[in-house]
């Protein structure tokens, strides 16, 4: 018993030797941070997963760019990013979809500022079929589960010389919530009216072709594009990005102009400088079937959320704004959103940002001069 | 240092006891009488936590669901009015879910449930001794395989290889005649992901599980009964079917139930397979929703509060579907003791 006793003190002995190694250890690496008296700053940041990539790129570059600004994002989904700012537990949040009107009621000074747009793109899985093209009504008859065999003579027309099997179309959309969805159906309502009033538009919505059994959901890009991949004649929709590095094949379309166009950097600017002056008083803007000559039709701008007026800790709010300006306007910047995909802003969206950018305030007082 | 502390005590413990001196022997004995009470209250506060815990989880979904509650009333879960899941109208109705958990988890227990007390019986009376070791240790070991191996198992082999041929044969046999199609009506998805695979992943799952409980059950079956059995001259089957089987019935009872526990939570493994939608009719070549599933693909992205709150409802729902299997499982094994000892 006695040894017992003895033994366990020798425990807490030790226990308490190694909490009291620690503490000198961890006082020493926050002291830094408590020296340079503020200068040393940290952003946190949550919200759409669709810029994630980049925005991890970019927080990366930016330590070279301003050493001392530290910057976290979290790809925790739009809803998630819109909720944190109104909760006000992060500094910014990232966002595909709007806020809504009771958003604004709630928090006034949240601006929406865009920083990117992404195409989607449709997706398929059609064994030795390595074009296919399709136009905005075929998509939404496929979709509403009009159109459920591939070799359906309106598909047929759209691809001359194309062997289409006779096989039942398999739909795969998102299981979860997602912007892509939005900018998606989006895209759909703006063809249809049919879907926009009997559909619907929405991050997420109730799909026509789960009710006959040929729907599949995934969670995530990645959920789709696996149940595209793994299901031969599906289609599906993925984020261009995700796509491209994945390199899974996706449709050409018709777009409103009567063009095939493929989604890539040039169809992408085409169809944002179509729409450069549809910006609101709320800076943004729908990009989708725009009636540019080569617009790519399904698209949409990724937002970042601040406080334009209630900032109260100045320097963090200097450290957000030097930041969204370097990432709108740098051209090493630009060139990494581009290599993963995405679109980078016209000049003109770029000039309403950078003012918008002019007029936030802390304190009363504007913070970039 | 033992000394110090022993001190501290001394003093409160020698006033309880009057002003005698006790040896030191005693006065450790007394110190762990003491300390029986303290671990004691130790004891029954961390079982009083696990109360707490399961009544703060019961309060926090009972509250959360309000929104969805006042809406929908009953209509949330039952199955005669039409099926709706549309985030975009904010309209919700959980039976398609419901469903899904049900008829994956039932399929699953019927398919596993003889195979896991075949396996147990196997294990725990006919094995040689060479192969009983190994064949134990596989077994345990399948049960601890985490669910997400399973689920990618489940899309790149099983659900092409098996469950895509499977779902064709029966749609194309019993698809067609009356009253069965309505739970066979094909087609099946060409990657096989369904209601089938999800309830196939899960006899996988649940049949480790249900099977090294039953073994157990049945190895701590007394010597004497097999040897009385014997004795009367019962082959090495009879013993099994008539002395074995029925002796350890509500331990193997509380092995189904353990296994349809696990059935019904899954979550990760039958998401990856099940195909993830909602109001596709009752087909189990068809994809689905189970309860889990819909929770753990909506709820970080949900739309608005109302489906948040919908979500949340349905949690409320597994809920209480626990409870009341653990309810029913008691009674089982309790009605089933019942019966042994009045034999």
């Amino acid at each position: 018993m006695r040894r017992f006793f003895l033994f366990s003190w020798v425990i807490v002995a030790l226990l308490l030797t190694a909490c009291g190694g620690q503490t000198p250890a961890a006082t020493s690496t926050s002291t830094p941070e408590a020296q340079t008296g503020g200068k040393s700053i940290t952003l946190n940041g949550a919200g759409a997963t669709f810029p994630l990539p980049v925005y991890t790129e970019w927080n990366q570059m930016y330590r070279s760019v301003q050493p001392d600004v530290t910057i976290n994002y979290q790809g925790i989904g739009s809803g998630g990013g819109q909720k944190a700012i109104l909760d006000s537990t992060v500094d910014f949040a990232g966002s595909d979809s709007l806020l809504k009107d009771n958003q604004y009621t709630k928090m006034p000074d949240l601006q929406m500022l865009p920083m990117l747009a992404g195409a989607v793109v449709p997706i398929y899985n059609l064994p030795g079929v390595d074009k296919l093209v399709l136009d905005g009504p075929t998509m939404v008859d496929i979709f509403m589960a009009n159109i459920t065999n591939w070799n359906d003579p309106a598909i047929a027309k759209l691809n001359p010389g194309v062997s289409l099997p006779d096989a039942p179309i398999v739909v795969a959309h998102r299981s979860d919530g997602s912007g892509t969805t939005e900018i998606f159906t989006s895209y759909l309502g703006a063809v249809s009216e049919e879907w926009k009033n009997s559909v619907g538009v929405g991050k997420a919505i109730e799909w026509p072709a789960d009710k006959n059994g040929q729907g599949i959901g995934g969670k995530g890009n990645p959920g789709v594009a696996q149940a595209v991949q793994a299901t031969p004649n599906a289609i599906g929709y993925v984020e261009l990005a995700y796509a491209k590095s994945n390199s899974i094949p996706f449709a050409n379309l018709i777009n409103a102009a009567g063009n095939e166009v493929t989604a890539d950097a040039e169809t992408m600017q085409d169809a944002m400088a179509a729409f450069a002056n549809a910006f609101n008083e709320r800076l943004t803007a729908k990009i989708m079937n725009a009636p540019g000559q080569k617009s790519w039709p399904i698209m949409g701008y990724t937002y970042l959320i601040i406080h334009m007026k209630e900032n109260q800790n100045c320097d963090k709010t200097k450290a957000l704004l030097e930041y969204a300006s370097w990432a709108v306007s740098d051209p090493a910047a630009a060139q990494k959103a581009a290599d993963l995909g995405y679109a980078t802003l016209p000049n003109a969206v770029k000039e309403l940002v950078m003012a918008k950018l002019q007029e936030v305030t802390c304190n009363g007082q504007k913070v970039l001069q | 240092m033992q000394r110090s502390k022993g001190s501290t005590i001394t003093p409160m413990l020698s006033s309880q006891l009057g002003n005698r001196n006790p040896s030191w022997r005693a006065r450790m004995g007394r110190w762990l009488q003491h300390g029986d009470r303290i671990w004691r209250t130790a004891l029954l506060v961390a079982s009083l936590l696990t109360v707490l815990l399961v009544l703060m989880i019961a309060w926090e979904i009972w509250t959360g669901s309000t929104l969805s509650r006042h809406e929908f009333g009953w209509n949330f879960l039952l199955p005669w009015v039409e099926s709706v899941w549309n985030p975009a109208l904010d309209r919700f109705q959980a039976w398609p879910a419901i469903y899904g958990s049900l008829i994956t988890s039932l399929i699953a227990l019927a398919l596993a449930v003889p195979f896991s007390v075949a396996i147990a019986i196997f294990l725990s009376e006919l094995a040689p001794p060479v192969l009983r070791t190994p064949l134990n240790t596989m077994v345990e070991m399948l049960a601890a395989v985490p669910s997400v191996v399973y689920g990618l198992w489940g899309i790149y082999v099983f659900l092409p290889v098996v469950v895509t041929p499977i779902g064709r044969v029966l749609a194309a046999s019993v698809g067609s005649v009356p009253g069965l199609s309505l739970l066979f009506a094909g087609p099946m998805p060409v990657s096989g992901t369904s209601r089938l695979a999800a309830a196939l992943i899960l006899t996988f799952m649940v049949t480790p599980t249900i099977a090294s409980v039953s073994r157990e059950v049945l190895q701590a079956i007394p010597r004497s009964q097999r040897e009385a059995s014997l004795a009367l001259g019962a082959t090495p089957w009879e013993t099994v079917w008539k002395v074995l089987l029925p002796y350890g019935l509500s331990g193997i009872l509380g092995a189904v139930i353990l296994g349809f526990g696990r059935a019904i939570g899954e979550t990760m493994a039958v998401t990856m397979v099940i195909g993830n939608v909602s109001g596709s009719g009752y087909s189990v070549l068809r994809p689905g929703y189970t309860m889990a599933s819909i929770i753990a693909n909506e709820f970080a992205e949900a739309v608005s509060d109302m489906h948040t709150s919908a979500l949340i409802e349905i949690a409320l729902i597994l809920f209480v579907v626990t409870i009341i299997l653990n309810v029913i499982a008691r009674w089982l094994v309790a009605s089933v003791n019942r019966k042994t000892m009045g034999s």
